[in-house]
C-alpha cells in the first residue's frame, strides 16, 4: 500500500478526535438540553469539532514528513501539539466568550473557575493525555495504514 | 518461420512477460493475503512501559481530584 501515504497520514492523525467526538455530543445534549444546565457549552463545540481533527491530521502528516530527519517518536512528537493547539484553542475561547481571564484565575465555560495555580497542572496533564493518545492510538493506526 | 521457431518464440515470450492475469483491472490485488501478516507484526509489539502506567495512572487521578477540567480537557480533544 504506497499510494497516497499523506491521505493515509491525515486520516490516522484525526482518528482519535472523531472516536471522541459523539461522546462529546452526547454529554452536550444530555447537559444542555436534557437536564438544562445553563452553561454555555455549545459556543465550545466548535474548536473540538471544526479545527482540532484536521489539526491532529495534518500534525500526523507533519510527523510522517519529517521523521525520516528527527527519528523523533510518535507519543513525543504529539505531545508537542498542545504547544500549538492550547494558546490557539484559548484565544478562541476568549473571543468566544467561554474563557474569562481574571486577577486571580480563569474562568471556563463561565462555570469553571481554576486558580492560576492550576494552569500548570492542566498543562502538564494535556501534555500527558497527548503523549498516551499519540503513542497507543494514532501509533496503531499508523501502523495498520502502513505507515509506521 | 517454422513451427519450431514459433514454440521458441511463444516460450520466450512467456517467460518474460508476467502473468496476465495479475494485471487486468480490478485484479491487481496482492497475490496472497496480507492481514494475518499485519495481525502478525501487531500482536509482536511489546506491552506498555511501567511509565506509561504510571502517567495514566496520575491523569486518571488528576481528573478525579479536579473533575472541572474535564470539559476543558475534552474541549482540545
Amino acid at each position: 500500500m504506497n499510494t497516497h501515504p499523506y491521505l493515509r497520514a491525515f486520516l490516522a492523525g484525526a482518528f482519535p478526535p472523531i472516536l471522541v467526538l459523539p461522546l462529546v455530543l452526547t454529554v452536550f445534549i444530555v447537559f444542555r438540553l436534557v437536564l438544562q444546565v445553563p452553561v454555555p457549552i455549545e459556543r465550545g463545540i466548535i474548536f473540538p469539532m471544526a479545527l482540532v481533527p484536521s489539526l491532529f491530521g495534518l500534525w500526523n502528516m507533519l510527523w510522517m514528513s519529517s521523521h525520516a530527519r528527527t527519528h523523533l517518536p510518535i507519543g513525543l512528537h504529539g505531545a508537542l501539539l498542545p504547544l500549538v493547539l492550547m494558546p490557539f484553542g484559548a484565544l478562541l475561547a476568549t473571543c468566544l466568550g467561554i474563557l474569562a481571564i481574571g486577577a486571580q484565575g480563569v474562568v471556563w465555560f463561565q462555570a469553571f473557575h481554576f486558580p492560576y495555580t492550576l494552569i500548570a497542572p492542566i498543562f502538564f496533564g494535556a501534555l500527558v493525555a497527548y503523549y498516551l493518545v499519540w503513542k497507543y492510538i494514532v501509533g496503531f493506526v499508523n501502523r495498520v495504514l502502513g505507515i509506521a | 518461420m517454422n513451427t519450431h521457431d514459433e514454440e521458441r518464440i511463444r516460450h520466450l515470450l512467456k517467460a518474460a512477460l508476467p502473468p496476465i492475469e495479475n494485471t487486468e483491472p480490478g485484479n491487481s490485488g496482492p497475490a496472497r493475503d496480507l492481514w494475518p501478516a499485519i495481525l502478525r507484526r501487531l500482536d509482536e509489539r511489546p506491552a506498555p512501559p511501567w511509565f506509561d502506567w504510571a502517567l495514566a495512572g496520575g491523569l486518571a487521578l488528576f481528573a478525579v481530584a479536579f473533575p472541572a477540567t474535564i470539559p476543558v480537557f475534552l474541549y482540545y480533544l
